[in-house]
């Protein structure tokens, strides 16, 4: 049996040399996320499989702590209020293109729309409907859009991700998210699978790092450091820029390139409760 | 193999020059203490080598701890030019899917500033 790239790197650990010879992955989606859940999971063996959605708070119990007692009074409220007024506003326009039911909206996204042949995430459903309908697209990142976005993921929260690949263009999708995630890029020579997978748990300074198995389970994020709420893509831009790889030169926020490797992420917590919007540091 | 006996007659040949002449010796060591003090600056400056973002290293704070501590690197690299080869990057020396970055194949430090760090390094 082959094995995938990010359990090659696991067994093989600290001994292999490298060759710098990543080929682009063709692996079976499933049987990779199943992989990928056994050896987060084996990581730490009391962590029960529903709390990764906690991300890193999962590894350390003072952190975690902190994070409970922000959300006692959560500083995402007005947001997601905010969120219910731009739904209102232009309620006509959103509901011809996502139906009137807020709470089974952010279920169906990101989806691999094999008309199309790309990944659509619900954040670019939003502009492409405001669009159609003449109204003006929302800027990538924060904003209204994340602002809208969080209404939609309250609204449904305690469902289950569920992302499908039943088709060829969907598994492409799901393995060029996925050389996107495991390949080194940028001056530091990182990957994301570096921090988010190998070395999940260990401590980059004084930061935990969490898996990727629950990464886009609470978007958007309320962060303490940006101190307001943004998408997933906005944290990708971040975490890119601690790597110093330019985001521009895979297309940047919502380009066919940030699209799968948000679809790659979010195929590999299925099964997790939507639990967004939530806080981080 | 070659190789490492070069290092080694080098080192010797170091050694003796150095007992042979200790007043060159002292105004190496004034040089060398320079080195280490601007190498320890770089080490851990977060915009610089940021080391302390992976390795515990004695003198700083907050250390994470995703690379081995870096201590007693004399005993772990009886030959010095191995260790500023392994941070500068030096491909057969990678570890695979290892987060240490190549400082110098990816022109993340200078030479100049890679020989400090190694000063630094090498005198924990
Ligand atoms: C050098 C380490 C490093 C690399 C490389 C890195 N990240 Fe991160 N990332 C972090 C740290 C530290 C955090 C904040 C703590 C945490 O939640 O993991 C973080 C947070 C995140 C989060 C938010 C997690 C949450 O629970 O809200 C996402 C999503 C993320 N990273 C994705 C990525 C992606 C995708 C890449 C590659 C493009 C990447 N990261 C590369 C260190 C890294
Ligand atoms: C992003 C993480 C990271 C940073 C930053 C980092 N290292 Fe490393 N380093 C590692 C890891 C992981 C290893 C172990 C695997 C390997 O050898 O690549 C390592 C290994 C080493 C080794 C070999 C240790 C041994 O026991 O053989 C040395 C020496 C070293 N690092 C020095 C440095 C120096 C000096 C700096 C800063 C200029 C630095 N590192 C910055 C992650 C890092």
């Amino acid at each position: 049996m082959k094995k995938t790239l990010l359990i090659t790197a696991l067994s093989a650990g600290a001994l292999a040399v490298a060759t710098h010879a990543y080929a682009g992955s063709n692996v079976d989606p499933e049987k990779d996320r199943k992989q990928f859940v056994e050896f987060i999971m084996a990581k730490a063996p009391k962590v029960p499989f529903e709390d990764y959605r906690l991300g890193a708070y999962v590894y350390n119990a003072d952190k975690k702590a902190q994070y409970e007692a922000v959300n006692e009074f959560p500083p995402y409220l007005d947001a997601i209020d905010a969120g219910e007024e731009l739904w209102t506003k232009d309620k006509a326009v959103y509901e011809k293109c996502f139906g009137s039911d807020v709470s089974k909206i952010r279920p169906k996204y990101p989806y691999f729309d094999d008309k199309r042949g790309e990944v659509v995430t619900l954040e670019l459903a939003i502009n492409e409907c405001r669009k159609n309908a003449g109204l003006k697209p929302f800027k990538w990142g924060t904003g209204n859009i994340a602002r809208l976005s969080a209404y939609l993921a309250y609204n449904a929260r305690g469902q289950k991700i569920n992302v499908k690949i039943d088709s060829e263009g969907a598994k492409k999708a799901y393995n060029a998210g996925r050389d996107l995630f495991t390949k080194p890029h940028g001056q530091l020579n990182l990957s994301c699978a570096k921090c988010h997978a190998y070395n999940a748990g260990r401590r980059a300074r004084a930061n935990i790092l969490s898996p990727a198995l629950g990464h886009v389970t609470h978007f958007p994020v309320w962060r303490a450091k940006w101190n307001h709420l943004g998408t997933i893509e906005k944290r990708y831009v971040g975490c890119m820029k601690n790597m110093r790889w330019d985001p521009k030169t895979v297309g940047g926020m919502q380009s066919k390139a940030f699209r799968n490797l948000e679809f790659f992420e979010a195929y590999l917590s299925n099964g997790l409760e939507i639990d967004g919007p939530d806080y981080r540091e | 193999m070659k190789n490492k006996m070069i290092h080694a007659l080098a080192a010797t040949a170091v050694a003796a020059t150095m007992l042979g002449a200790p007043m060159a010796s002292q105004a190496a060591s004034a040089d060398e203490a320079k080195m280490i003090a601007e190498g320890k600056k770089i080490a851990f400056s977060r915009s610089k080598g940021n080391c302390l973002a992976c390795h515990m290293i004695k003198g700083g704070s907050l250390p994470g701890n995703i690379g081995p501590a870096l201590i007693a690197m004399k005993l772990r690299y009886p030959d010095k030019q191995k260790l500023r080869d392994k941070i500068w990057g030096k491909p057969e020396l990678e570890v695979k899917y290892s987060m240490m970055p190549p400082f110098g194949r990816h022109a993340i430090l200078s030479e100049d500033q890679i020989d400090k760090v190694v000063e630094f390094i090498y005198s924990l």
